[in-house]
């Protein structure tokens, strides 16, 4: 026969927290590893196909264009500087900085979903022209599903913190929703340079 | 430690303050009651008792597909099955047994016993865990209401194009395959994070990285490597349905495409995928051995080693699958020497156990007979693997039965003898009843028979010219007696797996109560009842060994102050499980249940036009806001149990 021994009390420990101590930080980080995976699959597709043409991208099609996308990318990476700020106001507990915060990223978000119509269209092939214009829109289009993807769940957060009582751990979703941030504007750079400028190299 | 060791009592003596504990624990934990309730049902032990069971389900329906190729094949000239409905089977009975259930059941067993294991209520994302379970069930019917309709894939399990490319396979089977393979990476890639966050958050207090159990070692390295294999697998079979559907050339010469970037985009993740089904199956091996030789595991940090070298290692195989087409010889040689030095770390973990079992006291009870199965069955399977491993003798025995007996010894030897052994093992965890020991040794002594009668004969059949397949052969080849040998021996099999499921209805009924840990072991899921309370521990225990019920101490240490009226789990560190905070467990709800099936209707939908994306989408997003959006009752439970890591300012 047994019994138990209570040893430790957890009962003063707090009920969220913050980065690598919380549950949904690791989860998102999985998350990021898979799709950065999926990237991957899509870049070394690519980079495979490639191999089998001497002219990239394969006449009579057309190379992308680079300025427009460029800014897209340039703005895309920019929406990190709201983004850090966000960051920083969430672990805080801010609320009316954090509401703020929110607000700003869904509608830089917004903005950088008009930007990808342009990135699409300076492709200037349709995906169905060869392997390389396939290979160019689905790596372009497995990123704006990311980037859809994240937006609008920044603004069902927004939401959660305009219209929701607002609990603690929100603010580790507000922290954890930056971190996926960070990772989804700032992989759209390699990307960017691979389809865009890559074929200018090679 | 090297003698008899103690052994926790069955009984624990609860006081009136425990039982208080229980009676509100019970009222915060259960399942809502009604079929409604059970389709909302978040617990990690009932999603993963529906999950294994599923799962036996379809390897029962991937054994009759094999058993139809069996009696097809046990003469010459058989005209019982055509060559359509034959390449719909073989190609049904592959994706069925890698995709529906050789990963999916190594998973789910994750799922019921990793927090078990590690001292925890649930997983840490119960929803997600649910919407998984959900999500691979549609996915499994889908295929099978496919093939009702004359629609079952039937370009192989791994759909090799331009066989499987528009051109060639017109019509939607390989497209089903497509969408299968996608629902099925769905769910193993949540079970996964599930698994990976679990064992790396939600550990007892005290179970320190050198104190997890080599199962949960197991599974978080098969966790590792689905999260790192899957996206390949579920990015290229899109890849094939747009090429179908969107046309698409990636994979059509005629436009740049190649048919070779198939092959390796399937392998880089069908080989590691081998590894997933193998590598928990030896945490399996583990947790028996110890058991049964009452001793610890030998050589624990060089067996934990082992497992995640072979986890690095199964990256860096997959070309061995495509020494047929055009590999460069640097590229033959690398592959040949990868191929050949896992053989390594899997000889490590071999000769661990055996060193175990000899300085041990094997007691020779079913789990453990299936053990000694799986040890010569394995061996016979690694030891052709070696030879396939070598380019010359693979050229040869390519494409012939000598791989197909290969791939079921490493299979079954490597993945089904220790998942029966587990059966065994962990039914009376689950069940809270004991498995017949006598049917279990016909089950297990039939099992051995009749695989090797079925699966050695290949071997000769394969060296004969016997090609993988066809689905017929002329009197001629003299492969007919051979043949039927192996079909007598699907038949042994048959009666072997049928005496398994009679002793689980069986023992249902009539087995011996098990008790708390009928078997005396050391880990933490045998420190509740059998079968664990919908809160699965009464306190969560803290462990002080590597073996924490392994003790002569009167007593279990245990946490108190987790909230009881509210689910609530306990976080800890990750190095060291040192108690970081109290996290909220999310409440039954029926939306992941929904979600899973707007998700169907997605897929479903986009093999017919590309606007099922669209459609679907439409439907999937308001399931997932309405499954993470607050109901207010709870919400207002865990504000008044709320407690910041800093002061809160602003509100």
């Amino acid at each position: 026969m047994k019994r138990y021994r209570p040893l430790i009390d957890v009962s003063a420990l707090p009920t969220f927290t913050f980065g690598r101590s919380a549950i949904t930080w690791w989860g998102t980080l999985c998350y990021m590893v898979i799709e950065g995976m999926s990237l991957v699959v899509c870049l070394v597709t690519y980079l495979y196909l490639r191999k089998n043409v001497y002219h990239w991208p394969p006449p009579p099609t057309s190379l992308p264009g680079v300025l427009l996308p460029g800014i897209g990318a340039a703005f895309l990476a920019s929406t990190n500087i709201a983004n850090y700020w966000l960051h920083q106001v969430a672990r805080r507990l801010d609320v009316q900085k954090t509401r703020i915060g929110f607000l700003i990223i869904s509608v830089l978000g917004a903005a950088a979903i008009v930007f990808r119509v342009y990135d699409f269209r300076q492709l200037n092939t349709h995906w169905d022209s060869n392997a390389y214009s396939s290979a160019a829109w689905v790596t372009v289009g497995f990123h704006t599903a990311l980037l859809v993807f994240e937006v609008v769940e920044t603004w069902v957060f927004t939401a959660l913190m305009w219209f929701g009582p607002v609990e603690g751990k929100h603010f580790s979703d507000a922290d954890d929703n930056c971190l996926y941030w960070y990772f989804m504007s700032l992989v759209w750079l390699p990307v960017y340079f691979f389809i865009y400028w890559s074929p200018r190299l090679m | 430690m090297t003698g008899t060791p103690a052994v926790v009592a069955d009984t624990i003596v609860l006081n009136d303050e425990d039982i208080r504990t229980a009676a509100e624990l019970e009222k915060s934990w259960r399942n809502p009651p009604g079929l409604i309730g059970w389709l909302k049902s978040t617990s990690h032990t009932s999603l993963g008792k529906r999950y294994i069971v599923t799962t036996f389900v379809f390897f029962l329906l991937g054994g009759l597909e094999a058993g139809a190729m069996r009696l097809q094949l046990s003469r010459p000239e058989n005209s019982w099955i055509g060559p359509d409905l034959y390449n719909q089977i073989f190609t049904m009975h592959g994706t069925t047994m890698m995709f529906l259930f050789a990963v999916p059941v190594m998973t789910a067993v994750g799922l019921y016993f990793v927090p078990l294991m590690v001292g925890t209520r649930n997983v840490s994302f119960p929803r997600l865990n649910q919407y998984g379970y959900y999500a691979y069930v549609v996915g499994g019917v889908f295929l099978y209401v496919a093939f009702i309709l004359n629609t079952g894939p039937d370009a192989g399990w791994f759909s090799y194009v331009p066989l499987a490319g528009p051109q060639y396979s017109p019509g939607k089977r390989v497209d089903v395959w497509a969408q299968t393979v996608t629902f099925t990476e769905i769910a193993g890639l949540i079970a996964a994070v599930n698994i990976i966050v679990t064992a790396f958050k939600q550990r007892a207090p005290g179970m320190s990285l050198n104190r997890i159990p080599l199962f949960v070692w197991s599974m978080l390295v098969m966790s590792f490597m689905i999260i790192f294999a899957m996206p390949w697998v579920a990015t290229a079979s899109q890849m094939l349905a747009m090429d179908r559907l969107l046309d698409t050339h990636f994979f059509n010469q005629a436009e740049g495409g190649d048919p070779i970037l198939w092959q390796h985009l399937f392998w880089f993740f069908a080989h590691p995928e081998v590894y997933i089904i193998f590598i928990p199956a030896l945490g399996m091996v583990s947790a028996i051995v110890e058991t049964f030789t009452r001793r610890p595991i030998f050589g624990y940090p060089v067996m934990v080693m082992s497992l995640i070298t072979t986890g690095f290692m199964g990256f860096g195989l997959w070309v061995h699958h495509m020494f047929a087409t055009p590999v460069p010889q640097l590229g033959q040689s690398f592959f040949t020497a990868a191929s050949t030095i896992i053989a390594i770390p899997t000889g490590v973990q071999i000769f661990c156990w055996i060193a175990t079992i000899w300085s041990g006291k094997p007691e020779y009870r079913t789990p453990f007979l299936f053990v000694l199965g799986f040890m010569f069955t394995f061996i016979i399977g690694g030891l052709t693997g070696v030879m396939v491993a070598s380019v010359p003798f693979d050229l040869q025995a390519h494409d012939t039965y000598f791989v197909v007996a290969h791939l079921h010894y490493v299979l079954i030897g490597g993945g089904l003898f220790p998942l029966f052994g587990a059966f065994y093992y962990w039914f009376p965890k689950i069940t809270g009843r004991m498995l017949s020991e006598r049917l279990g040794k016909w089950n297990f002594w039939l099992f051995l028979t009749g695989v090797n009668v079925t699966f050695f004969p290949m071997h000769v059949l394969g060296l004969n010219g016997m090609t993988r397949r066809i689905y017929t052969y002329l009197p001629e080849t003299g492969w007919g007696a051979l043949n039927l040998v192996s079909s007598l021996g699907a038949v042994v099999i048959v009666t072997s797996v049928a005496i398994f499921i009679f002793n689980v209805f069986y023992s249902l009924k009539r087995g011996v109560v098990a008790g708390d840990n009928p078997w005396g072991a050391a880990t933490l899921e045998w420190a509740t009842q059998s079968p664990p309370p919908s809160y699965v521990f009464l306190h969560v225990p803290i462990v002080e060994s590597e073996h924490p019920l392994w003790t002569d101490s009167p007593e279990l240490p245990v946490v108190t102050g987790l909230r009881t009226d509210i689910r609530e789990n306990l976080i800890t560190t990750l190095m060291d499980a040192e108690p970081d905070h109290r996290q909220d467990s999310p409440e039954p709800t029926i939306w992941p249940f929904l979600a899973a099936l707007a998700t169907g209707v997605e897929f479903i939908v986009a093999i017919f036009t590309a606007w099922g994306i669209v459609i679907g989408s439409a439907l999937v997003f308001p399931a997932f806001v309405l499954w993470a959006w607050p109901v207010k009752k709870e919400q207002q439970h865990r504000l008044a149990a709320e407690q910041d890591p800093l002061a809160r300012a602003g509100q």
